[in-house]
């Protein structure tokens, strides 16, 4: 990955900024939902994102992967000029039910596979097979890969969602309320889970309802409020006033 | 038992009265309107169809009579019931080829004609009118030009089923292929995925046990269809019905037209048994 050659003393992380967004800007109809929003998220680092139900934290994370077209400003992947740089992960998961795990899990790579090598499962590189457990093994679940993903439980298949992610190869992980539909021992599990691949280079971002969870796992909190970035910095540095606020004053339109 | 158990105290029951619904004259107008635009059509059809109780009443003694030629149905078994389990045989094969062979024109035409495997709106629209053209035009009109085309027989009435079929099954599939849930596409849509992929791997996957029981009511409904092509000439047990008509052989007809229920059933009941079998 080649980072963007900015000025590496002064700002250390975003001389590694790997999701760089910049003025982004998004109108729904006539209604502006994003005002013009700067985020950078840098190799190895997890960044929370809080806000009130429509705040505009899904439409970020939508203009990011191209399934939002964004009204304004611009979105930059270091390192991914063709294939798809950002993956994404789901409140609703979005798995193919019927479907074995491991099958999920290849599927992440078929934007990187020609048609003839998967035009079914069977079609399949036994590369890719490989690959796959290898991205099973890292979210914990090697030991179910022959099962359907329909039978796990949330949690479980959350990780798969993000086995799937993994097998993209993609430096940037996106999730939106990834842990807002389980348990709090499963939602535990997935946030270490983020946390590990972040320590392990990835640049991730994830929405948050949770703002404890956020403070315990994520290097940074930033704050949107009706389109807008409010605050943005350590857990340390974020005062709980201030993620309440985002919540009571105006939070919801 | 009770006993031990203490008794909840007694809620008051409260009631509140219901706030008068706010009426509206345009809606009472409207209602009237249609009521009568119904009644004018079905006078209307009446007459169309020279709808008659007198003409049936008049013609009550002629079905009488010729049930009374009808029973007791004709049990031989070299004249009549041999052939006529060899032509419901010829019926069910019909069914069954026109079924089976419509698989394959169905399947790319319904992934065309669906919204979440077709990304170019030019296929879309093409697969979405030759659906409708093969819906429209009726089997037995397919089969009378196949009959010019290879002759009386079954395998004008395969053909007749195959073209019907295919637009009718298209139709039903490419509408569950539309039903299921786009969260797993979008998913695999930012992995990079191509449409053909997404056909393959998200679209087909989640709704075979939909289209394999489409599949299964359209077999019912085609064996029944292949009966009435067997009158226009494409062969089975429908033809022979046809045959005994025009030889005024009623009892005989009276044995196919049993056969024809048994056979109807049978289907129906197995297509069921297996389509309920597949929603579990
Ligand atoms: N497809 C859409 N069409 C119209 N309005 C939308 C659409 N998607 C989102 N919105 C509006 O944009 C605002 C932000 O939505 P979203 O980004 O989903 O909020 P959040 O994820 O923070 O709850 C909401 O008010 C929502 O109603
Ligand atoms: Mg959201």
């Amino acid at each position: 990955m080649s980072a963007p050659a900015l000025t590496p003393v002064a700002r250390p992380v975003a001389a590694a900024e790997v999701l760089s967004i910049r003025g982004l800007r998004k109108t729904y109809a006539e209604r502006t939902v994003l005002e013009g929003v700067d985020l950078g998220v840098a190799a190895g680092e997890l960044v929370a994102l809080l806000g009130a139900n429509g705040s505009g934290k899904s439409t970020v994370l939508k203009c990011v992967v191209g399934l939002a077209q964004a009204d304004g400003g611009t979105v930059s992947i270091a390192g991914a000029d063709e294939r798809p740089g950002a993956a994404m992960v789901f409140q609703q998961i979005h798995l193919v039910r019927r479907r074995s795990v491991l099958d999920n899990v290849c599927a992440g790579a078929l934007g990187r596979l020609s048609l003839r090598r998967s035009w079914s499962t069977s079609a399949f590189p036994r590369a890719l097979r490989e690959e796959s457990m290898a991205c099973l093994d890292r979210v914990g679940l090697a030991d179910r890969a022959h099962d359907r993903a329909g039978r796990l439980s949330g949690g479980q298949q959350q990780r798969v969602a993000i086995a799937r992610a993994l097998c993209q190869r993609a430096p940037v992980l996106l999730a939106d309320e990834p842990v807002s539909a389980l348990d709090p021992e499963a939602a535990e599990q997935v946030m270490e889970l983020l946390r590990r691949l972040a320590d392990d280079g990835i640049a991730v971002a994830a929405v948050l309802h949770q703002p404890d969870l956020a403070r315990r796992h994520a290097d940074r909190l930033v704050g949107l409020q009706q389109g807008r970035i409010v605050f943005s910095g350590s857990p340390e540095e974020i005062a709980e006033d201030e993620v309440r606020a985002l919540y009571t004053t105006g939070g919801a339109r | 038992m009770t006993a031990t158990l203490a008794t909840a105290p007694e809620q008051p029951v409260e009631r509140l009265p219901v706030p008068p619904r706010p009426r509206r004259t345009a809606g009472l107008a409207g209602a009237a309107v249609l009521v009568l635009v119904l009644v004018g059509v079905h006078v209307w059809a009446w007459i169309a169809t020279d709808f008659s109780i007198g003409a049936l009443v008049e013609g009550w003694s002629g079905i009488t009579d010729f049930l009374g030629d009808a029973i007791p149905p004709d049990l031989d078994w070299a004249e009549v019931v041999q052939p006529g389990l060899k032509a419901c045989g010829v019926t069910l094969a019909i069914g069954l080829m026109g079924t089976t062979l419509s698989i394959p024109t169905s399947l790319v035409l319904a992934v065309l004609g669906a919204r979440p495997t077709s990304r170019n709106p030019v296929a879309y629209q093409v697969a979405r009118a030759v659906m409708s053209f093969f819906r429209a035009v009726p089997d037995i009109v397919f089969a009378l030009i196949f009959v010019t085309a290879v002759g009386l027989g079954p395998f004008a009435g395969v053909l007749a089923i195959i073209c019907h079929n295919t637009g009718i099954m298209a139709k039903l599939w490419s509408e569950s292929m539309e039903e299921i849930e786009t969260g797993p596409i979008d998913a695999l849509r930012i992995a990079g995925a191509s449409s053909p992929q997404l056909a393959a791997h998200v679209v087909l996957p989640s709704v075979v046990p939909q289209l394999v029981g489409l599949l299964l009511y359209r077999f019912d409904v085609n064996v029944r269809s292949s009966l009435v092509l067997g009158l226009v000439g494409a062969g089975g047990i429908g033809f022979l019905i046809n045959q005994s008509i025009s030889l005024f052989a009623f009892d005989q007809m009276l044995t196919y037209i049993l056969m024809v229920l048994v056979l109807v059933v049978v289907v129906d009941v197995a297509s069921g048994y297996v389509r309920r079998r597949l929603a579990e």
